[in-house]
Parts: structure tokens; sequence; C-alpha cells
């Protein structure tokens, strides 16, 4: 069974998605913060990460993937690099075309937009886990 | 015209009224206990000059200074200049400042003299007010938009929550839904996403209006944004069974903006656009360069736009009675785009008629590096 961390400081979006996360069987962990993300990272060992930008500052959740992806054969986050990273983004699409991760800014994998919708969210989450393997 | 450029224009004005070389434009501080310098012509800021000239801090006649040498008053002059003229900037009665010209020689001075300067500082006295006025309004518009940013991302948050709740609900992750539920969570979801566009709308109306809260302009490119709001708008018209096309121009046409901007401006008209055509209908999107001008027209045979209605259509929350039984919507959208069309310096126009269609025409000044 897969090991899926959400990193998000909002109680009900993380009910919203662990709701459809685990009727599709993911095993799901959570942390509030980008702090104790980065913990649970390493306790874990999560299959993949899916992480809100704004927390405790409106760029932790950058400040996240910048360390879990920092190139320094010396962090301690070196042996997480390759762990898929879905990030939770609240840029409205409705008239905002350009947005999603940008590689040379931003290391995560894929994007998903607040509101969530449940299909969406598994269909990437499938296939990064897919992908990782 | 902000109030820096107005003193600036003044101080250059005064030294050129009664030639003399160098003018200072100094202004009473908020306290009225001090006066700073707050223009210079013709030196560079040579702020101790007026300063320690012009002493009175109430309103005083015009002071004249001939050879500061051998003034009796013993004026403190720097060596280099040795006569001044000094005339009150006042408004209505109220001391706001100082106006003075100085030269480097001496020189006879008259009343006349006096007399010029002063009706120059007269009107400048009116300028600088009105100056003031003018920042006084626009620091009242950016703290204004600025609440509306922080209150909208305020309500954004709680939004888009309930949304991605009321989804897992709805597309059956917690287990198989009545009838009846699945209707009344449907009609929740489409309250709360009418919420979403709301708010995002007046965070696109607060942005558009301070322009400190959006990107910085530059060139911008018309084909591309057109194409990337078509791109979007694609599926839902398909969806409706409204064809939209575009009629491309070949040439690249850029423009003063913001791609952000232009991006609203195409998605908003666009939208309307498929929104008010019922199925069957068509959309038609055309760009093309009219000399110095970029032109898109977007032309919909859709259920159009009361005459009655036409002179209201950029207002906030103003929506046509025939646009309101035909769908939802925030009545901001066309606010907007008029917004943002006149910060780039364009037009918009439209022609209308009910039950035949709608063409909007945006037209931009085309942007050409130097």
């Amino acid at each position: 069974m897969a090991k899926i961390l959400i990193v998000e400081d909002d109680p009900d979006m993380v009910t919203a998605l662990r709701i459809p996360l685990e009727a599709n069987g993911y095993e799901v962990f959570t942390a509030v913060s980008g702090e104790e993300g980065l913990q649970k990272v390493k306790e874990v060992g999560p299959d993949l990460i899916i992480l809100d930008v704004m927390m405790e500052t409106t760029t932790a959740g950058f400040q996240v993937s910048l360390q879990l992806r920092s190139p320094d054969p010396k962090s301690e986050y070196a042996p997480y690099r390759d762990i898929p990273i879905l990030i939770l983004t609240a840029i409205h699409t409705t008239t905002s075309l350009r947005f999603g991760p940008d590689e040379a800014y931003l290391p995560v994998d894929d994007f998903v937009d607040k509101p969530v919708d449940p299909d969406v969210l598994l269909q990437k989450v499938r296939a990064l886990i897919e992908r990782a393997r | 015209m902000g109030l820096s450029q107005v003193l600036n224009c003044l101080a250059a004005a005064a030294a050129k009224v009664l030639s003399m070389e160098v003018a200072t434009v100094l202004l009473l501080e908020e306290t009225e206990d001090r006066l700073t310098v707050a223009a210079v012509y013709g030196v560079d800021a040579r702020q101790p000059v007026g300063v320690q000239f012009v002493a009175p801090l109430t309103p005083s006649p015009v002071i004249l200074v001939e050879d500061a040498r051998v003034d009796p008053r013993g004026v403190p002059f720097p060596p280099d200049l040795v006569s001044a003229v000094c005339v009150p900037l006042g408004v209505e009665g109220r001391l706001l400042g100082w106006l003075c010209v100085y030269g480097p020689r001496p020189r006879q001075l008259t009343l006349e003299d006096g007399e010029r300067l002063k009706a120059l500082a007269d009107l400048g006295g009116m300028a600088i007010q009105a100056a003031r006025g003018l920042a006084d309004l626009e620091r009242i518009e950016l703290s204004k938009s600025q609440f509306i940013r922080v209150a909208t991302h305020e309500l954004r948050s709680p939004v888009t929550v309930a949304q991605s709740l009321v989804r897992t609900v709805l597309k059956g992750y917690t287990g198989p839904l009545t009838e009846q539920q699945q209707e009344i969570f449907a009609r929740v979801a489409g309250r709360l996403d009418f919420l979403e566009s709301l708010v995002n709308d007046l965070l696109d109306l607060a942005a558009s209006r301070a322009p400190e809260l959006a990107e910085e302009e530059g060139p911008a490119a018309v084909n591309a944004s057109v194409g990337r709001a078509v791109l979007l708008l694609q599926p839902r018209a398909e969806e409706k069974g409204v064809s939209l096309t575009v009629h491309p121009c070949r040439e690249e046409l850029a423009v003063w903006a913001t791609e952000e901007g232009l991006d609203r401006i195409f998605v908003n008209l666009i939208g309307n656009a498929v929104k008010y055509t019922p199925s069957g209908g068509r959309v038609a999107v055309s760009l093309s360069r009219e000399g110095e001008t970029a032109r898109v027209e977007v032309a919909d045979t859709g259920i159009g736009i009361p005459e009655t209605s036409l002179p209201r259509l950029f207002e906030e929350f103003y929506r046509a009675p025939n646009a309101r039984r035909f769908d939802i919507g925030t009545g901001l959208g066309l606010a907007i785009v008029k917004e943002l069309v006149d910060r780039y310096g364009g037009r918009i126009e439209v022609e209308s008629k009910v039950g035949e269609g709608t063409t909007f025409t945006v037209a931009f000044p085309l942007w050409r590096p130097m």
C-alpha cells in the first residue's frame, strides 16, 4: 500500500484530500507545518508528498520542496530526493492562464489546483507514484 | 501630473520668469514649524540656500535682495549667489511655502519683479493644492484595493476548502447518495462555485485598479494572449455546441500591458461571448492591425444587449435583464475589462442587437521597440 504524506495546515482541506485517497487504498500521513512535514518525511518515508504552499509563511511549501530537493550531496534529505512532490496551488484558473510549477524555480513534479477535484487528484497521484517506481 | 512634477515645473518657470539662474520651492511641513526644500532648479540640490534665507513661517510680503553682500538685513547667502526674489506660496490665505529665485550677480530689482513672481506663485499654489488632493485620493484608492486584496484572499481560502469537501461527497467518495442528496449537494456546489468566481472577480478588479498590485507592464503579445484564452474556452464552447473560431493576424501585435492583464481581458470577452450564445451559435475572434493600432474583435450570435443597458454595461455588478435571465454571472467581468483597457491606453466599443448578437472591439496602441 503506497504511503502519502499530506503537508497542509487546514484540517478541512486535509479531510478533503484524505477521503478520496483512503477510499482508493492509500495510507495517509499528515503534517501541519513545513517543519513537521520535513520531520515526517524522515519518519514515514512516503511514496508521495502532497504539499500546500501557504502555511506558517506564504512560501513554507516552497521551502520544504527546496530542502527536499537540495542538490547538496551531504543534505540530510538526500535519501528522499526522489520522492515525487505534488503541490497544492491557490492560483485561480478562471482567468489566470499561466500557472503551475516552473521547473527553473520550483522543484516539484505536478500541481493540483484548489478547489481540489478528487478525480483529478487521484489521477495525478497515481501517475506520479507509477512514474517513480 | 504628480506633486514632484508640479514643483519641478514651478521652479523652472520661476527662474525663467525673472531670467534668474537658480530657483527653489520651499514647502511648509505638516507641522507648519519648518520649511523644507521641495524642488530646486539650476543647481544640484543647493538646499541650505533657501532655508537659510526664508525665515517667515507666516504669509509675508515679497522679499527682494539686490546684493546680499551689502544688504543691511544681513541675510546669509552662499558666496556664489547674491541676488534674490522670494514670494510666499499660498492658497486661500494659507501659507504653503515660498518660491525663491536667485542670481549670481547683483541686480536691480523692482516691485514689479516681485509681482510677476507672485502671479506665478499664486498659480503654483493652486497646482500644489490640486496635486496634493490627487495624491490623497490615490492613497485612499490604493489602501482600498489593498484591503480588498487581503479580504478576498481570506475569503477564497474557506470557499475553496468547502468546494473541495463537497466534491468528495458529490463524486461518491463518502458512499452512495440518494437522488435528493445528490441534487442538494449539486446545488451547494453550484453556489460555492459562484462564490468563488465572485471572490476571484473582486480580486481581479482590485488588482486592475492598483497597478502596484499587478505585474510590471511591458511589451505583451496580443496574439498569444488571445490564443491562450481560446484554448481555455474551447472546451466550454464545444460542450455548449457553440463554434469558436479565430481569424489570426500574421503580424505580431505587441502592446504595452501585462500578459496577465491581456489574458483577463480576452478570457472575459470571449468567455462572455460563449456564455451568452445559445447552442448552435457562433463566436468569431478576429485580430488585425490598423495603422498603429492592434484590434481584437469578438463577435457572437448570442442573445444581444438591450440598448437601454449599453450605457451601464461597464458598471460594477450591473447585468442586463436578459443576461440575468439567461445565466448566472457576477456582473464584474466587463468592469474589469474596462479598467484594464483604459490602463493600457486602449479603447473598447460594443455594438449589439437583441436576439442577433454582440460585437466587442478592443483597440490598443501598438508598441514599437525604440
